[in-house]
């Protein structure tokens, strides 16, 4: 994949490129700053753009904003937020267009390389990757939702997995099931939360997380 | 001795004549203002006489300080009001005004006893001490014979001067004691009362208290992005280096080695630090605070509430530091309360700003019965107090539970 990375901090900036490049990434542009990843990201079309949510100037959500810029140009652009610490309101105003290509992770993640890996291909691909910590923030906030109640132990955990973005394979995984019982699970969800039936994975996560946000 | 007594003298003279004309100004004007006073040239006249009659008051005590060898300060506190009249007003209320006007009038007998005594004292001795070179001059017939030899006879005038020599010492303390005592009773109505000298400690001790509260707020944020910046960064960097390692171990074909699980542990215990810092950052300064100031911080407060919370706030301007982040944990802890106790459907958080007070309510329709002072609450209450602000929690059993604060917020 062709990459570009915008970060402030000179050791997570190397870090990022030497990890992206030992796994067979090529990284076209390395910024620390807001404007200069939107040029960057115009001019090299990449296939994925990580982006640091607070960059220079003002170190406050310029990233954020750098990134929702960058894709009123180009709607279609993968970017794959990072930050130290998650907030669902951003998550909120990421996946407000609807176009999916939207990941939003803790830096933290970048450290368990192969579900890393796996969150820039989804993304990459046109899919979401949603922080774990997004998604117990919107459970938080739906603790009272008569639907999610209803849920089994089990089906809540899947449901978070399908919330942060994970194909029906990854689920298989993570969970260790057999895909049989993880799609018996998933119609069971969509069912309980008055959901339609989705094939399609980018949907049905978009259709999730509106559910959850609503 | 010489030079203080020098200056007593000449204080004494001084008073005997700023007394009456300062006696003469303070009684005409004061007629002027209380005949005018019903009329609208009683205000501009009332603060024109005030203006003067404080530069007089400055005189007074900068010639009582002369004396006292010390400062004298002006005790006033600022005149307040946009108009005449509020002017007027406020320059009524000062102890200062009415303690000048009386320093004025008492003045002029004050003055002029002490003034007497400490001259005539002065003439007096001078005239003893020098007796020789001038008694001749003046005849002084038909005297008691003590005083006719006194002032008579050559040894007589001689013995004066040697009397004046002994009495010069106890002349001089004499006449610089009266002056003194001028000098104090000015000083004593003149310096700031109690009242205005509590009024100049309240005012130094909340600026201080200010000052130290606005250090704190930006130390705090400072520490968020020294850990943003530094340890953060450093534990996500070394988190890549152990990725890497890992990878590098499985594609040497050591899946199973056990060093590898030695570099998982290592890379977990990693992320618990991080969980660690990120729940310490949030408990320090809420970086959303920092990104999106007060109104979009509770908004995403808000949302992220299990229940429906209407967030109604204007815009609020520039807010210190400390203020914001003391409203936004008044709001957060209110919310999380009203989540775990109030049983409550919704809850609306007003945020108002009108000049410089930042006023907050939430207020739920839960059961009520909260006790207002839970520690968390308690906590939060000498948080707001530390900013000068008030918080009540009115909660009676039945609800609703309202939380209100309100910050002083002069940027």
């Amino acid at each position: 994949m062709r990459i570009v990375i915008a970060e402030d901090l000179l050791l997570l900036r190397d870090g990022l490129v030497r990890m992206l490049t030992d796994t067979g990434h090529t990284v076209v542009a390395a910024v620390d700053n807001a404007p200069d990843l939107e040029r960057a990201v115009l001019e090299h079309r990449p296939d994925l753009s990580i982006v640091d949510v607070r960059l220079p100037p003002g170190f406050r959500d310029e990233g954020l904003r750098a990134a929702l810029s960058v894709r009123e140009q180009d709607p279609k652009a993968p970017i794959l937020i990072l930050s130290q610490y998650v907030e669902r309101t951003y998550a909120t105003e990421l996946l407000a267009d609807g176009n999916g290509a939207i990941g939003y992770l803790l830096k933290d993640r970048v450290t368990a390389l192969d579900e890393f890996l796996d969150a820039l291909e989804r993304v990459a691909a046109g899919g979401t990757a949603m922080d774990p910590e997004v998604i117990r923030q919107l459970f938080a906030r739906n603790t009272r939702d008569q639907r999610i109640t209803t849920l089994t132990a089990r089906e809540r955990e899947v449901l978070a997995l399908v919330a942060q973005g994970l194909s029906n394979s990854a689920i298989c995984a993570e969970l260790v099931l057999a895909p049989p019982s993880v799609e018996k699970h998933i119609s069971n969800i969509l069912t309980k939360l008055d959901l339609p039936p989705a094939d399609n994975t980018h949907r049905r996560v978009r259709a999730v997380l509106a559910y959850l946000n609503q | 001795m010489f030079p203080r007594a020098a200056r007593a003298l000449a204080h004494l003279l001084a008073g005997l004549v700023t007394g009456p004309a300062s006696f003469v100004w303070a009684v005409l004007t004061t007629l002027a203002c209380g005949l005018l006073s019903f009329t609208y040239l009683g205000p501009p006249v009332f603060l024109a006489v005030t203006w003067v009659s404080r530069w007089i008051a400055r005189l007074e005590r900068w010639r009582a300080g002369w004396v006292l060898r010390r400062v004298i300060a002006d005790p006033y506190g600022p005149v307040t009001g946009t108009n005449l009249w509020a002017r007027g007003r406020s320059v009524i209320r000062e102890p200062g005004t009415w303690r000048d006007l009386a320093w004025l009038l008492a003045g002029f007998p004050v003055g002029l006893v002490t003034g007497v005594v400490g001259v005539v004292a002065g003439v007096v001795e001078l005239g003893v001490l020098l007796a020789p070179a001038w008694l001749w001059a003046v005849p002084n017939p038909r005297l008691y014979p003590v005083a006719d030899w006194l002032f008579n006879t050559v040894g007589g005038r001689f013995t004066m001067s040697l009397a004046g020599l002994v009495a010069l010492w106890p002349v001089l303390w004499l006449v610089a004691a009266v002056a003194r005592v001028q000098a104090s009773i000015a000083a004593r109505l003149l310096d700031a009362g109690p009242r205005a000298r509590l009024r100049q400690q309240v005012s130094a001790l909340r600026e201080t208290r200010l000052r130290v509260v606005d250090a704190q707020a930006a130390e705090l944020q400072r520490i968020e992005r020294d850990l943003h910046d530094g340890a953060q960064a450093r534990i996500v960097a070394a988190g890549m280096t152990l990725a890497l390692a890992d990878r590098k171990l499985r594609a040497a074909g050591l899946a199973e080695d056990p060093a590898r699980a030695d570099v998982m542990s290592a890379r977990r215990q990693l992320d618990d630090a991080l969980a660690e810092l990120r729940r310490l950052v949030r408990g320090i300064y809420p970086p959303i605070l920092t990104d999106r100031g007060l109104v979009a911080a509770l908004t995403a407060l808000a949302g992220d509430a299990p229940l429906t919370v209407v967030v109604e706030a204007s815009d609020l301007g520039e807010l210190p530091a400390a203020v914001e982040s003391a409203a936004y944990f008044v709001v957060a802890e209110a919310l999380a309360n009203t989540v775990k106790h109030a049983a409550a459907d919704e809850c609306v958080v007003t945020v108002r700003r009108s000049g410089d007070v930042l006023a907050l309510a939430v207020r739920d329709d839960g059961r009520g019965g909260a006790d207002p002072s839970g520690s968390g609450l308690d906590g939060l209450r000498r948080r707001v107090e530390a900013l000068d602000g008030t918080m009540e929690v009115t909660s009676p059993p039945g609800g609703p539970t309202t939380v209100r604060a309100e910050f002083p917020c002069a940027s």
